[in-house]
Formats: structure tokens, C-alpha cells, sequence
């Protein structure tokens, strides 16, 4: 097996639209500011707070017969898988065809969903047929491939924010095999007032967040290398999860020779930081970024962000950088990357 | 193209809830009757749709996991019940009472726990205020979190990897199993795929006028007007043939995806990317066309689907193409969108263990377009391979090659 490397990546969050931006914000550690999230046509007796991805840049808007109507995680994940694109070196307006798509997301098309949902209610008569293909799951990915010209393999995942790993699984298998020459990861996730509600059950200061993070991966080429996968290691309750996150550091330090990066999945709120926290207790950081206390809670496009985010430090400092994913409901991992 | 497939892949159980019944023998005994099985949707009002009828299943009244407080029992959704009830089905074929060695979960899945997702939406559209247990319904709306309570339920941990390709969901999980053992990353996969119905869903298609008026789905039936939805779960334990077996039902021996680049939800005219993935499993099981005994479509019955895998069809296999025997068993259950490719493989896996072909149910007049031989009531057959198409929304089109294991 070749090892994967990251040859190229982009980046749509709340910080704005390129990895750049996402670097820079990360890096500076101020939570960007949020907005109340309105419900529509109602009053919320509770503060339910967003943090929105800007409006787009003009030189950012891709321009494709199937994206004139399609929802903002769709514009996200174009944006970001075309960054990544050009980061590799292709030309993203001619991209190899050889190339797998493999897109996550654990909310998916929600903005869509709820619209349609509430034509359904008032009238399923008059419900429109343009808005209920945009709320399947794939549709983003689909959108995508139609764009790039990819007709070969192409699948969404759905599932919590560690998904993308099995995506990467995946890929790697699909690269080593020859089904593909490169693989194109996108993880994404869109906001409304419905999910941003979800997310303050979890706990009210909570922020949602949206984006999406795309990678290129290649056995060529340069790029940080995918040196150690620590997981999946599974559990189906928060308690279970508490009880098998320091593994993750056990785990991990046999892979670390020297000073690194960690980029941590701390949200800023303690009574939902403490299991990762003394999980990493006992080691020692060159720096350690948390990208969710800048962003807001992404969701699914979250570890895609930090692994976005762990490519560029590792070019940058040229040392190893160590992704922690605890994740939500399924599984917790972490990796480590090496320049 | 996948490389040639080197891992034999053997089946060692397999489990189906469909709406011709629950388990392998009721759907062979429908299936041998040509009974159909749509029937008035009761799960939501249908009202002011088109149609009013579907392939639904009668689940059991009890609480069938076991693990799960009957005060908890209704976080879990319709469609993770047919799936429990199809995982019991395909792991008691293997000789197994629970999911020990087993090194991964891999489910396809279109709309996941939508209907608790429906109740989380109307609830907080309904309420200003918090709603007691909505956190548990956004919680459970959540696929990976319904495939935990099936992990619970067997006290088993591991990897969990959910499909979401439309339509081509389950056999597009099937394959990625097959794939997980072909790459060594694992030895043996619970796989399958599922799927309820779901209000919005339905109302989907039918504003689509994707459905059938009648409700009587006639797939490759030169006046076909649309399909019929249908929910169920089809599951397969795979195995690496190193591995110790007792019973092998099958294999999987070829299995190729690719992506109809045309239109999110309209097929190429032509069925391009059907052609490239019937072409890849088959090389991939290192067959042709001529050693396929039956080809289970993916024959929606609508209008564009047909014509273009007819077409597709035609094209693969060439000179062969009168020979080759082709039905549509969603003339008979309907179509269970991520639950169809997982529970179409099945039903090719009973075709080949029990040697008989099922029936496109349905038809008057046979569409123009069709040159294969469209089996039009149940038969026995002699088959080796069966094959079974699957094509979603998005344009995500999988084919499954299945090889016969004598009994």
C-alpha cells in the first residue's frame, strides 16, 4: 500500500470562503461573532445563536447548469472542492477524470428538506417537483461530479463528523486498487433555524455553524502524509465515549517523534470539552488550535475542516500536526499527519 | 473499472422483510404465486396525492428489541425494525446468535429515520417553546444513531457505514462490504440496505409524478405511467472465503459502481453508465453476458428508467441479448429505494439457490425498446450468475454479479 498524502485542499466556513481564511481565523482563536437565528414567522422564548458562512466572494461563484438552484451546502462544497482542486495543481475548470468524489455529511440537505417538508403540510399538491430532488442526501456529490466531469465512482456518506475517516479508508483502497487515480473528500453541512435549534438541546451555548472542507488525496505528488489512523474506536453512548477517549492518546503517542500540532474538537464549552481535555491531558503541544471555538459546531463539515486545517499547519511549521476527532455518536478517532 | 476480483466472497446468511413478507420463505412463496403487494398507505395522509397505495410491510406488534424499555421503544424508526428483523434473518443462516467477529457494519439507506424527523419538524414549527423529547427525536433522526441501537441490541461494536446514494443505496453498501474484504481491511460485513416510508418521500414523487396513478406499477410495458414505493430491508453476511463455513448460500463475485452524469434525476437515453457497470461487475466475476441466468432490473416502471436500461441492457449484451432473462420484482413489492438494491440481491440469491426466475408482473404490452426475453411469470430456470441493477437519484448506478453455490 502507497501511503496517502493530502496534495491539496479547500476550505468554505464561517471564516469565509478559502482555507486561508479558516488558517488565519483558527490561528487568531477569537470565536467570530454570531447572530440570533430567527425562526420563521415566530418568536423563540431562548437565545439560539448561528455563525453563517459570509456571502459569497463573485470570483467564487461556479457557474454549471445543475448549480442555479441548488442549496448552500451544494455552493460550499463546490467552492471548497475547487480550491482543492487548484491546490493540487489541477486546473479545476479541467480536472482529471480519474479522480473518485467520496462526500459526507450528517444533516445534509436540510434547508431544502424543511421547505419541502412545509409545502407538504400546507399542500402536498403544490408541492414543488424542482425543490425534492435537492433534499436527497447525494445531491450535493451528484452536483459535483456533474460539474468536474466525474462519471466513475462517486458515494455519499452519512453519519457523524468522524465519517469522513471511513471515507478516507475508502479512498485509500480505491487509489492502491487503480478504481481511481485521486480522490476528492468533501464533508459539508448547511445550517437552518431547525438545526441550530437541535443543537441548543444539546446545550443552549451552543453555536451552529456551517461549511465545507474538501481534500485531495493522492499516493504522488507532495503534500502531508497520512502517517497513523488511530480508530475507530466505537461507542454508542456519551458515557461509553468518555470512557474510551484517553485511548486515543495512548494510542497515538507511538507515532509522535518530536514537537506537534494539535488540533483538538473543543467546542469552548467545559461541561462538553471534559472528556477530550483530560483525554490530551498528559502530553505536550508545540501549539494546539481549536478550530469549533472560532467556527461554531459544523457538524459534518467539522473534521473536515480540521483536517483541512492540519494540512496547512503542517506545511507551515513542518512539523506533525495530530487531529483529535472524539466524535458524536459513533466512533472517536485521531490522526496524525507528517510534512 | 474495479480490478479483477481475486477475494472470493462468500454469502453466509441472508435476511429480507419486504412487503411479500417477512423472511426468505414468505417472499419465496409470494414470489412463486406472482402476488403483488401494494395496498392503501395508512402511515400518513394521502389524501390530496396522486397516488394512495404502496408495498408496505406488516411489522409485528411486539417490541422486538429486546434491550430497548418499552418507554424507549418508540425512538426507534419503521425502517431500523426491518432492519433489525432482516439482520436476525441473515445471521441465524449463518449458524450465529449475535454479531461476534463481525468486523463492520455497512447499510444503505435514502431518507434514514425521516419520519422522526418529520415529527422533530412539526413539533418545533407547531411550539414556540421547548418541546419535551425533541432532543431525542433529532437525536434518533439521525441514521448512525438508529445503528446504534442495533449495535446495543447485540452488544457489538465496530464500525458503522451508512450509504446514501438514493436508490442505489444497497447495493452500493453491499459493494463497499465486498470491497472491505477484497482490500483485507476486513474479514467479515453485515451489509445490506433499507428503508421505510416516509411522508415526505412520498410526496416527493408523487409531486415528481414519478407514481404510478393506478398504484399498479407495469415495468418494461410499452404503457407504463410510473412506480410504485414500496419499504423493506435486505441484509447479507459476507465473508472472506478463507474463512471458516459451515453454509455458503453464495457469492458475490463482481460488483462495479459509476455515475450517470445527465440529470439528477433522469437517466442517459442510452443507459451509459448502466452499460459501464453491468460491463465492470461482470469482468470483475469474470463472466459475460451469456452466463448470466437472470437479470434482476432496476425497471421502476417509469417511462425513462425503462427505456434507458433496455437500452442499456441491449447494449451489454450484444448478439446474446434474446437469451438474456429479465424481470422487475418492484412490480410486485414496489420500489424500496434504499432498501431495493439490498433486497433485489437477495431475491437473486433465492433465484439462484431455489433455480427459478421471479416475474415482472404487470405487463400488457411489452415495450418496443425490449429485446431480452422479460419473464413475465415465475419459472423454474437453470442459472449459474444472476445480476441486479440498481439506479438513484443523483445518477449513482451500482451492479452486483451473484454466483450460484449448490445446496
Amino acid at each position: 500500500m502507497s501511503p496517502i498524502r493530502i496534495r491539496g485542499v479547500g476550505a468554505v466556513s464561517t471564516a469565509g470562503w478559502s482555507a486561508e481564511a479558516l488558517l488565519q481565523a483558527v490561528r487568531a482563536g477569537s470565536p467570530l461573532p454570531g447572530a440570533a437565528c430567527n425562526r420563521p414567522g415566530d418568536e423563540r422564548p431562548w437565545p439560539c445563536d448561528t455563525r453563517r458562512v459570509p456571502p459569497v466572494p463573485p470570483e467564487k461563484i461556479a457557474r454549471h447548469p445543475r448549480l442555479r438552484r441548488v442549496s448552500a451546502i451544494t455552493r460550499y462544497s463546490v467552492a471548497a472542492a475547487l480550491e482543492a482542486l487548484s491546490d493540487a495543481g489541477h486546473d479545476p475548470a479541467a480536472p482529471p477524470r480519474d479522480i473518485g468524489i467520496l462526500f459526507c455529511m450528517m444533516n445534509g440537505c436540510v434547508n431544502y428538506t424543511g421547505r419541502f417538508f412545509h409545502e407538504v403540510q400546507r399542500n402536498p399538491a403544490q408541492a414543488s417537483p424542482l425543490i425534492f430532488p435537492e433534499t436527497v442526501f447525494n445531491a450535493p456529490a451528484s452536483h459535483i461530479a456533474a460539474l468536474l466531469g466525474i462519471d466513475g465512482a462517486v458515494s455519499t456518506l452519512v453519519g457523524g463528523p468522524n465519517t469522513i475517516m471511513e471515507a478516507i479508508d475508502t479512498a485509500t483502497y480505491w487509489i492502491n486498487s487503480g478504481v481511481v487515480a485521486e480522490c476528492l473528500i468533501i464533508a459539508a453541512e448547511e445550517c437552518d433555524w431547525l438545526s441550530a435549534e437541535a443543537l441548543t438541546y444539546y446545550h443552549p451555548k451552543l453555536s451552529a455553524a456551517e461549511g465545507a472542507g474538501a481534500l485531495l488525496l493522492s499516493a504522488s505528488g507532495n503534500g502531508p502524509q497520512l502517517s497513523a489512523v488511530i480508530g475507530p474506536l466505537a461507542y454508542t453512548s456519551w458515557q461509553e465515549r468518555h470512557q474510551r477517549l484517553p485511548e486515543l492518546a495512548v494510542q497515538t503517542r507511538p507515532h509522535l517523534h518530536g514537537t506537534a500540532t494539535l488540533i483538538d474538537d473543543r467546542t469552548g464549552i467545559p461541561k462538553l470539552d471534559r472528556s477530550e481535555a483530560a483525554a490530551w491531558s498528559g502530553c505536550t503541544w508545540n501549539a494546539v488550535r481549536s478550530p469549533k471555538v472560532v467556527l461554531g459546531e459544523s457538524m459534518g463539515a467539522s473534521v473536515a475542516l480540521q483536517l483541512a486545517l492540519g494540512t496547512l499547519e503542517a506545511r507551515a511549521t513542518q512539523q506533525p500536526v495530530v487531529i483529535s476527532m472524539p466524535g458524536a455518536n459513533t466512533a472517536a478517532y485521531a490522526c496524525v499527519l507528517t510534512p | 473499472m474495479p480490478p479483477p476480483s481475486r477475494q472470493r466472497i462468500a454469502i453466509t446468511g441472508a435476511g429480507i422483510v419486504s412487503p411479500l413478507g417477512m423472511g426468505w420463505a414468505e417472499n419465496e412463496r409470494s414470489l412463486a404465486a406472482d402476488r403483488m403487494a401494494f395496498k392503501p398507505v395508512e402511515l400518513f395522509d394521502t389524501t390530496a396525492l396522486i397516488a394512495k397505495t404502496a408495498g408496505v410491510v406488516d411489522l409485528p406488534q411486539e417490541n422486538l428489541f429486546q434491550r430497548v424499555p418499552a418507554h424507549k421503544q418508540d425512538r426507534i424508526d419503521r425502517g431500523t425494525r426491518m432492519l433489525l428483523l432482516a439482520i436476525r434473518e441473515a445471521l441465524a443462516q449463518a449458524g450465529r446468535s449475535n454479531m461476534d467477529g463481525i468486523d463492520a457494519m455497512v447499510m444503505g439507506t435514502s431518507a434514514g429515520a425521516m419520519p422522526l424527523g418529520e415529527v422533530y419538524i412539526e413539533n418545533a414549527r407547531q411550539e414556540p417553546g421547548r418541546v419535551p423529547s425533541q432532543l431525542s427525536r433529532a437525536e434518533h433522526y439521525l441514521p448512525q444513531r438508529q445503528m446504534n441501537i442495533i449495535a446495543d441490541e447485540f452488544g457489538w461494536r465496530g464500525p458503522i457505514i451508512i450509504v446514501s446514494n438514493a436508490c442505489a443505496s444497497g447495493a452500493n453498501a453491499i459493494g463497499w462490504a465486498a470491497d472491505m474484504i477484497h482490500s483485507g481491511r476486513a474479514k467479515c460485513v453485515l451489509a445490506g440496505g433499507y428503508d421505510a416510508l416516509a411522508r415526505l418521500v412520498f410526496a416527493g414523487f408523487d409531486c415528481l409524478h414519478a407514481l404510478a396513478p393506478s398504484g399498479i406499477p407495469r415495468p418494461f410495458d410499452a404503457q407504463r405511467d410510473g412506480l410504485a414505493l414500496g419499504e423493506g430491508a435486505g441484509v447479507m453476511l459476507l465473508e472472506a472465503e478463507d474463512q471458516h463455513h459451515s453454509n455458503v448460500l453464495g457469492e458475490v463475485a463482481g460488483y462495479t459502481t459509476a455515475t450517470d452524469l445527465h440529470h439528477l434525476t433522469q437517466p442517459d437515453p442510452t443507459g451509459k453508465a448502466a452499460i459501464r457497470t453491468m460491463t465492470g461487475a461482470c469482468a470483475q466475476a469474470g463472466v459475460t453476458a451469456q452466463d448470466i441466468g437472470y437479470v434482476n432490473s432496476h425497471g421502476t416502471g417509469t417511462p425513462f428508467n425503462d427505456v434507458a436500461e433496455a437500452a442499456a441492457i441491449a447494449a451489454w449484451a450484444g448478439d446474446a441479448v434474446p437469451g438474456i432473462r429479465v424481470s422487475s420484482t418492484k412490480s410486485a413489492m414496489g420500489h424500496l429505494l434504499g432498501g431495493a438494491g439490498a433486497v433485489e440481491a437477495v431475491i437473486c440469491l433465492m433465484a439462484l439457490r431455489g433455480q427459478w426466475l421471479p416475474a415482472s408482473l404487470n405487463v400488457r404490452t411489452v415495450d418496443p425498446g425490449v429485446r431480452f426475453d422479460l419473464v413475465q411469470t415465475f419459472r423454474p430456470a437453470s442459472l449459474e450468475y444472476a445480476l441486479t441493477n440498481s439506479f438513484g437519484f443523483g445518477g449513482t448506478n451500482a451492479t452486483l454479479v451473484l454466483k450460484r453455490r449448490s445446496a
